[in-house]
């Protein structure tokens, strides 16, 4: 509730920073202040310390996963300020605005992360939705930046419809938008509340860009600003998986019979599609939205199996995805040419910075050492706990193989190619840098440190 | 007739759809047989002028596609916000006295709410006319 409240305050303010403010500085130090009281007011309501009490009517819970999962966000959103900020200025001259819209985005995510009714779940999702529309076309003279908002705006409101309509079926046959006392699985005939869930796992199968649902993905982040297809494809993606999760392993647990092939279908459709349209990718921020679908198959294995070791691994995963995500996105804004080539000999002119993207790139592929193995490492450990699947473990192990190739490519670029690609960083861009890897590589070492909040 | 329409709500079966199947056979039903009926009944006498697009008795010119300043729409849209805001005074408005103090802080809220937004948006310029 503390950040729900302050969260959408907050992004009053920074409305109004725009123009009580003429020094773009002052601007983005209101902004990452308020992102550090956010997180602090966040933490201090897991434990225990509410400045808000006001009664939902049972429609929204803060428990111990919703506030952990926020707390992370929070995080992920500060690092993207610190690094990115500075890059929000280049795109227009609303820069008050930009943050106010990530603030309201932020509002939504704490909605859909706590929701106990199904009105606050489409309410969460349409607000984090509807600023990021804004957001995608914000490049006004962009003729793909206004093709991006386009589509995603189009594509958007129409999985929302379809959400609309599975919540209203699902409300017909139980009478109720409280997904405590639904108990779906005893309504008899049973076609109203599957119908209802088919059309609820397809809109939000669209939100998360899970294969064959993903054909906007590459266009919208291709067109957006690059600052802010970093924004769209971590935090974003993490949040809607949130509520895609308490969504089906805790309001449709009774259906899982009906809903378990189809998952698993799509996890292993997301995970082959992503990954193999990756390899043949020019641009590297085409090839990061082809991650971001593979990237969300693996996320997706979560919801398969269902267990308390899926909701250690999705924490660790969003943790680990983000990190590392937003990291190269921060210095790819920074480049000049977004192709493979631009990268040619960054680690001659830049040896700190591209170490650092080495890294990012071996955690998103899962080597070792890195956050990104442990985190994988859970999604499997979760999905043989459950006793089926093994056939989907085993493919995804193989697509992981093939996600190597591209990353890879990045960095035999840096490396191993002649060339003159080189980036303007300030130390203290290198700093966080360097910062944010070094947390990557922690958490790889001791995912623990991580999971312990879950519980204590 | 009229049982049809006293259907038990509680029993979910496929029979008590049957009022909305009614329902939906008439309004198909009744739509075709409009149409059917003015096309038989109805004289015919085309002639250029009932052709062309209806502006109001005066002769048509030019294309409508072309580009408009973003104030016009700028201050229309704003004007569907607030009267929107408006409209939700109605509700309350009705239910003012059960409502009581709780209520009034609750709209008093949402109109601060709003306020905000109308103090931005001339703060912004957007309903400057004159460039």
């Amino acid at each position: 509730m503390n950040a729900l409240i302050l969260s959408a305050v907050l992004g009053v303010i920074m409305m109004y920073c725009g123009f009580m403010f003429k020094a773009k500085s002052a601007v983005r130090g209101v902004a990452i202040a308020g992102l550090v009281l956010l997180l602090v007011v966040n933490v201090m309501e897991s434990y225990g310390t509410v400045f808000f009490h006001i009664d939902t009517h049972g429609m929204m819970r803060f428990d111990r996963f919703a506030l952990l999962f926020n707390s992370i966000m929070f995080f992920s959103v500060f690092v993207y300020f610190l690094l990115s900020a500075k890059d929000m200025e280049k795109i227009g001259v609303n820069y008050g605005e930009y943050f106010a819209l990530i603030y309201f985005v932020l509002c939504g995510i704490v909605l859909a992360s706590s929701f106990r009714s199904l009105l606050i779940l489409f309410l969460g999702i349409e607000i984090i939705s509807i600023p990021l529309y804004i957001l995608t076309g914000s490049d006004k003279k962009n003729l793909k930046s206004n093709e991006a908002s386009l589509k995603y705006f189009l594509m958007g409101s129409f999985s929302t419809g379809l959400m609309l309509m599975g919540i209203a079926l699902i409300y017909g046959a139980s009478g109720t938008f409280n997904v405590e006392n639904m108990h779906l699985a005893q309504i008899r005939p049973a076609y109203l509340p599957v119908t209802g869930m088919l059309l609820l796992l397809f809109s939000m199968s669209f939100k998360v860009s899970a294969a064959p649902f993903h054909f906007w993905t590459p266009d919208v982040y291709d067109g957006a600003p690059t600052v802010f297809t970093s924004f769209m494809a971590t935090i974003v993606k993490a949040a809607v998986f949130i509520a895609f999760i308490r969504l089906f392993d805790e309001t449709f647990t009774g259906l899982s019979g009906q809903w378990k092939l189809w998952i698993s279908v799509i996890t292993a459709a997301t995970l082959f599609i992503g990954n193999i349209t990756a390899v043949f990718q020019q641009s590297v921020k085409r090839m990061l939205a082809y991650s971001s679908i593979a990237q969300a198959g693996f996320m997706l294995m979560a919801i398969y199996s269902m267990n308390s070791d899926a909701k250690e691994g999705i924490l660790l995963y969003t943790a680990a995805y983000s990190l590392a995500t937003i990291g190269i996105f921060a210095v790819l804004n920074k480049m000049g040419d977004y192709t493979f080539d631009g990268f040619n000999g960054l680690a001659r002119q830049q040896p700190f910075i591209a170490v650092v993207i080495a890294i990012f790139l071996f955690s998103l592929a899962g080597i070792p050492l890195t956050a990104g193995f442990v985190a994988k490492f859970y999604m499997l450990k979760a999905v043989l706990a459950t006793g089926t699947g093994l056939w989907l473990v085993i493919f995804s192990v193989l697509m992981a193989a093939v996600s190597v190739y591209y990353y890879f490519r990045v960095i035999q670029a840096m490396y191993f190619r002649e060339g003159q690609a080189n980036i303007e960083a300030s130390t203290s861009f290198k700093l966080t840098l360097g910062a944010v890897a070094a947390l990557v590589i922690l958490l790889g070492l001791f995912p623990g440190l991580l999971i312990y909040f879950y519980y204590f | 007739m009229i049982h049809l329409l006293q259907v038990n709500p509680s029993t979910s079966d496929a029979s008590s759809y049957l009022p909305v199947a009614i329902q939906v056979i008439f309004a198909v039903g009744l739509v075709v047989v409009l149409m059917v009926l003015t096309h038989l009944l109805g004289p015919r006498r085309k002639t250029t002028d009932k052709l062309q697009t209806f502006a109001s008795g005066i002769e048509n010119h030019g294309d409508a596609r072309q580009p408009i300043a973003i104030k016009y729409f700028l201050t229309a849209i704003l004007f569907v916000l607030f009267d929107v805001e408006v409209i939700f005074f109605y509700p309350y408005a009705v239910n003012f006295k059960e409502l009581g103090w709780s209520g009034f802080w609750a709209v008093l809220l949402f109109v601060a709410f709003f306020l905000c937004g109308f103090i931005y948006i001339i703060k912004k310029g957007a309903l400057k006319w004159e460039d």
